[in-house]
């Protein structure tokens, strides 16, 4: 709903969530799979280093949506495969 | 599995000096109840009160409520894994007091301070608008206020809070031992008639597996990151689910409701008639990854499958993403040709007018609303308070302003109220569209 109210305010908006198909039905602009609800942006059960690769993977993925001209709602998937 | 539940009904509860029951009247040892609850230490005080449907009474500090049953038959005893031993439930004869509840109060301060765990507890008018919200209000109540000692950690409080509950419920529904109760219901599903479909029931679980107590157990293990499973509507009824005594919330169905489950007596009563009832099965849900919420719903569909259900009636409890879970599930049971049935409430916001769900699916084509959870409720002046706490908190968090229990409240939600919500159906409801 925040990010419905940004892009009607003319920011581009991406939103990372673990709940991607929920932000698709409200209908978010543009959306990046998250990890996990609790923590969408990465994985404290990873070995750190292994983390910060993921971390920033979601961080550029969202930057990369950020700059993408999107229609419809759209998810982006951060390359890396996110932990279940 | 065959089970003969034997119903003696209560329509007046006396505080006395001995047990009885005669023609709908209970009278009640009180002082007995106090010394029972009271070996446990960890219990300063005890009181007990009676309330009644009309009363001008709000009762405070509720963590649960509880229907008094025995088991005069068969294995086991009533809150297996809880009050004795882990022995199956279901079969035998089982006596219960209707029309009354033991309403458990206590005082008492989390040591979580913030989160999903953080202790809370409901209240209860018994007449006017807030009486209309809960199904509880109809009962005739006997509170059993606790005034527990400082410090004890969530897990603790809960175990103190539930033992003296169910201890005070059992003792009660001893009375009837020996007596001849006024109708006994047979609860057996071995008879089917083959031409009618097997409908089977899925009952959809939020359990929070952070906290020390997940919310729902089952013969007394707090249930956590389960898969699915299949357990027997007869179990139900003898108490082998509980709930978290420490976080007693308007949308999480309590001890009582799960003994008197509408949805398990309704498949029930139709059994043999317009369906084969093909048994329960338990999904946790709230998984937190999509992934995790996908496979929950498909190895919950699969199952049923595999019990040959034709059709699911699938219901819930909790709130929040783990409705995604439920959703999935009604899809993933469809797809398999399986009709499924939803019964859920309704969010809609103040005036009704918001996104009544959170998630939708197109397979979703048959769903029963239980109501709003969000309409806002006015409550009238008390002109008694009757449980532990004589100021509330509205909102749960730590330092959260206080009001007078006794005052006019104006709640925006239905949460605070046990029984608030009827989720499963309880409320004989109607709806109107505009």
């Amino acid at each position: 709903m925040i990010t419905k109210e940004l892009d009607r305010a003319g920011f581009p908006v991406a939103l990372i969530s673990a709940m991607y198909p929920v932000a698709e039905q409200v209908g978010a602009s543009r959306i990046v799979k998250g990890v996990s609800i609790p923590h969408p942006c990465g994985d404290p059960s990873l070995p750190a280093e292994i983390d910060a690769q993921l971390r920033q993977e979601i961080v550029e993925t969202a930057l990369k949506a950020l700059q993408s001209e999107v229609k419809a709602p759209t998810v982006f998937l951060p390359h890396m495969a996110v932990s279940a | 599995m065959r089970l003969e539940m034997a119903e003696f009904p209560v329509t007046d509860i006396r505080l006395g000096s001995a047990f009885r029951y005669y023609s709908g009247k209970l009278e009640v040892d009180g002082e007995e109840l106090k010394n029972l609850v009271l070996q446990d230490k960890r219990i300063e005080e005890a009181w007990l009160e009676v309330v009644v449907s009309g009363e001008k009474v709000r009762v405070t500090g509720i963590r649960d409520v509880v229907e008094p049953r025995v088991k005069v038959d068969g294995k086991g005893q009533v809150f297996p894994g809880i009050l004795g031993p882990v022995a199956p439930v279901g079969e035998g004869r089982t006596h219960r007091l209707s029309g009354m509840a033991v309403v458990v109060a206590a005082e008492y301060e989390g040591t979580i301070r913030a989160g999903l765990g953080v202790q809370r507890s409901a209240i209860l008018d018994m007449w006017g608008p807030g009486a209309e919200a809960s199904r509880f209000s109809s009962l005739v109540g006997l509170v059993l206020s606790l005034r527990l000692v400082q410090g004890l950690s969530e897990l603790e409080a809960h175990t103190v809070i539930q033992q003296a509950e169910f201890q005070v419920a059992k003792r009660l529904a001893e009375v009837t031992v020996g007596l001849k109760p006024k109708r006994v219901e047979t609860f057996d599903l071995t008879k089917v008639k083959p031409k009618l479909p097997r409908v089977l029931f899925i009952q959809g679980c939020l359990t929070d597996s952070h906290h020390v107590h997940s919310g729902v157990s089952y013969y007394g293990l707090p249930i956590r990151d389960s898969l699915a499973t299949v357990v027997h509507p007869n179990e139900f009824f003898d108490g082998a689910f509980a709930i978290n005594t420490t976080r007693c919330i308007g949308y999480f169905p309590i001890t009582w409701d799960w003994q008197n489950h509408p949805l398990v007596l309704g498949l029930y009563r139709e059994h043999g008639k317009r369906l084969n009832f093909a048994g329960v099965i338990l999904e946790r849900i709230r998984f937190e990854t999509f992934q995790g919420k996908e496979v929950i719903a498909q190895n919950t569909a699969q199952l049923a499958s595999n019990l040959g259900a034709d059709a699911a009636l699938v219901t819930w409890l909790g709130s929040g993403n783990a409705f995604v879970d439920v959703m999935l599930t009604v899809q993933a049971c469809e797809r398999r040709g399986i009709k499924t049935a939803l019964v859920t409430y309704e969010y809609g916001g103040k005036e009704g007018i918001d996104s009544p769900l959170l998630y939708y699916v197109p397979e979703a084509d048959a769903v029963v609303s239980t109501g709003s959870r969000d309409r806002w409720i006015d409550l009238p002046p008390a002109e008694k308070v009757v449980g532990p706490y004589k100021e509330i908190k509205i909102l749960s968090y730590p330092g959260a302003p206080v009001a007078s229990a006794r005052g006019s409240l104006t709640l925006d939600a239905r949460d605070m109220i046990v029984g608030g919500v009827d989720n499963w159906g309880r409320q004989s409801w109607a709806c109107r569209a505009y």
